[in-house]
């Protein structure tokens, strides 16, 4: 059962981030089934489901890491695959933070930091770098400035990494499982600088099993199963009440975790 | 037999060695040059997608891998006469050595950039650079350390294929060997020479490598 989380209002309004009856497929497999949500801005929203179910699929449609086959996705007013809609422009609103870091090991920290502002946003070095010492110092890296990724553990890196998607000054932020691939004692700080971020007021969407975070940020959990959103609900909802047996099955296995 | 052996003679062919050497020198680093813009090119050529140019890349990279050098030198040296093109050899030599070393320059920079991980494209791509960009600030300055020892490998190489450049009487360091060996009937003299010779400008090149490696290994550290 796919419930729309905020009624068929929901479609007339234009969020930040517009899905509406999305497909995609990769080969034969359907990856994405008919996904219809809106984000609004200023909003969390936190996805969750099993493994193989399209949540990264899902996030990396909105900046265009991948290409959706039918249904529209409207992000910051703009049509993906609309002639009109600089998708190259369009990205430099979203920042995107990865499992895996993928910071440049050929760059320092400020380097990764300043380079997309340098020559993609065309701000002045000086700036730039004035911006950059700010926003690592901001994410707790103020004395690795000069540090290349290699020098760094993976929490690190990966509020390095969050610093470089915050120095375009994006409008929206897009996590995919940001702490799956850190040690448990490093989880916790990179979370604080996703609190702090959505704190702020960042339009974000995260993909993470991380409850506490969910509950502590998040309007909206979706769950997602087999391509489609089967439930979506405030976090004390989902988390507490689950309606669909899915979703049951799957909160025990990371309950027992 | 040693005791046949004229190192008198060498002596005095010395400065014929040394002028063979100098051009098989600067015609091998020309070449390479050559090599470096050909292999640029094709590599661009072949990372397209569209087949419009990948197609002829693919196809010129084989058939270059395919095909003896001698074979290549001849096609050039006897086939640009008849297409009404007259060179001079050394010429020639220099566009055959930069056409053919070219497509193996052009798979070895191909390998460096396909072995930048995904991740570091992806991450370039949703900062929102264009192609441009992400190649110049991202892909090839990774590539570029990757590619420096399969490069001075393929340097080597080019040295070596030089010597063919003798066929069609280009004076460099064999056309000295054999010169030697001809007018005094000295073969020994002449090809142990520049054998000597040719070992010396490999060291210099391994050299070389070893110089960048170590380069690179501290900047490798970064990686
Ligand atoms: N490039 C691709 N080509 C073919 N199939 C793909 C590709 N990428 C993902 N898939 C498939 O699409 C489905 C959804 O993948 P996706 O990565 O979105 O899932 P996920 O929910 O993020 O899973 P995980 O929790 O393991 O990261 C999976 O069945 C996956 O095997
Ligand atoms: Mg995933």
């Amino acid at each position: 059962m796919t419930s729309n989380p905020k009624g068929p209002a929901s479609m007339t309004t234009t969020g930040m981030i517009d899905f509406r009856g999305v497909n995609k497929w990769f080969g034969p497999l359907n990856v994405l089934k008919d996904i219809t949500l809106s984000v609004q801005p200023r909003e969390v929203v936190v996805v969750c489901g099993p493994s193989g179910s399209g949540k990264s699929t899902l996030i990396r449609c909105i900046n265009g890491l991948e290409t959706i086959k039918d249904g529209d996705l409207i992000v910051d007013g703009q049509r993906l695959g609309d002639p009109a809609t600089n998708m190259t422009r369009l990205r430099t609103e979203i920042g995107f933070v990865f499992q895996s870091f993928n910071l440049y090991p050929h760059k320092t920290a400020l380097e990764n930091v300043t380079l997309a502002p340098i020559h993609v946003r065309k701000i002045p070095r000086a700036e730039a770098e004035q911006a950059g010492r700010e926003l690592l110092a901001k994410v707790g890296l103020a004395d690795k400035v000069g540090a290349y990724p290699a020098q760094l553990s993976g929490g690190q890196q990966q509020r390095v990494a969050i610093a470089r998607c915050l120095g375009m000054r994006p409008k929206i932020m897009l996590f995919d499982e940001p702490t799956s691939a850190l040690d448990p004692e490093m989880i916790s700080e990179v979370l604080d600088v996703m609190v702090a971020v959505a704190e702020e007021g960042m339009t974000m969407m995260v993909v993470t099993h991380e409850m506490g975070f969910a509950r502590k940020v998040a309007q909206r959990v979706v769950f997602m199963d087999a391509g489609a959103i089967v439930e979506s609900g405030t976090p004390d909802e989902f988390f507490s009440h689950p309606r669909t047996d899915r979703s049951r099955a799957f909160l025990s296995k990371i309950l027992r975790h | 037999m040693l005791e046949n052996f004229s190192f008198r003679t060498i002596v005095e062919y010395l400065p014929l060695f040394g002028q063979g050497l100098v051009t098989t020198v600067w015609l091998s680093a020309l070449s390479f040059l050559g090599a470096l813009a050909v292999g640029i090119v094709l590599c661009a050529m072949n990372l397209q997608r569209g087949w419009l140019f990948r197609v002829p890349a693919k196809a010129y990279i084989d058939a270059v891998r395919a095909t003896p050098l001698l074979a290549q030198l001849y096609f050039l040296y006897f086939g640009l006469p008849r297409l009404g093109l007259v060179l001079p050899e050394l010429v020639v030599g220099i566009l055959a050595l930069s056409l053919n070393s070219g497509a193996y320059v052009a798979e070895i920079i191909r390998a460096g950039i396909l072995s930048i991980a995904r991740g570091q494209v992806e991450a370039s791509v949703a900062s929102g650079m264009t192609y441009v960009q992400r190649m110049r600030l991202v892909i090839l300055p990774q590539a570029f350390k990757v590619t420096i020892p399969p490069l001075l490998g393929q340097a080597i190489v080019l040295v070596k294929d030089s010597a063919l450049l003798s066929l069609i009487s280009v004076a460099e360091l064999t056309r000295a060997g054999q010169l030697l060996a001809s007018d005094r009937f000295m073969p020994a003299e002449g090809f142990l020479t520049i054998a000597a010779f040719y070992l010396l400008l490999y060291y210099c090149l391994k050299g070389l490598a070893a110089l960048s490696a170590r380069w690179l290994g501290t900047a490798g550290a970064r990686l």
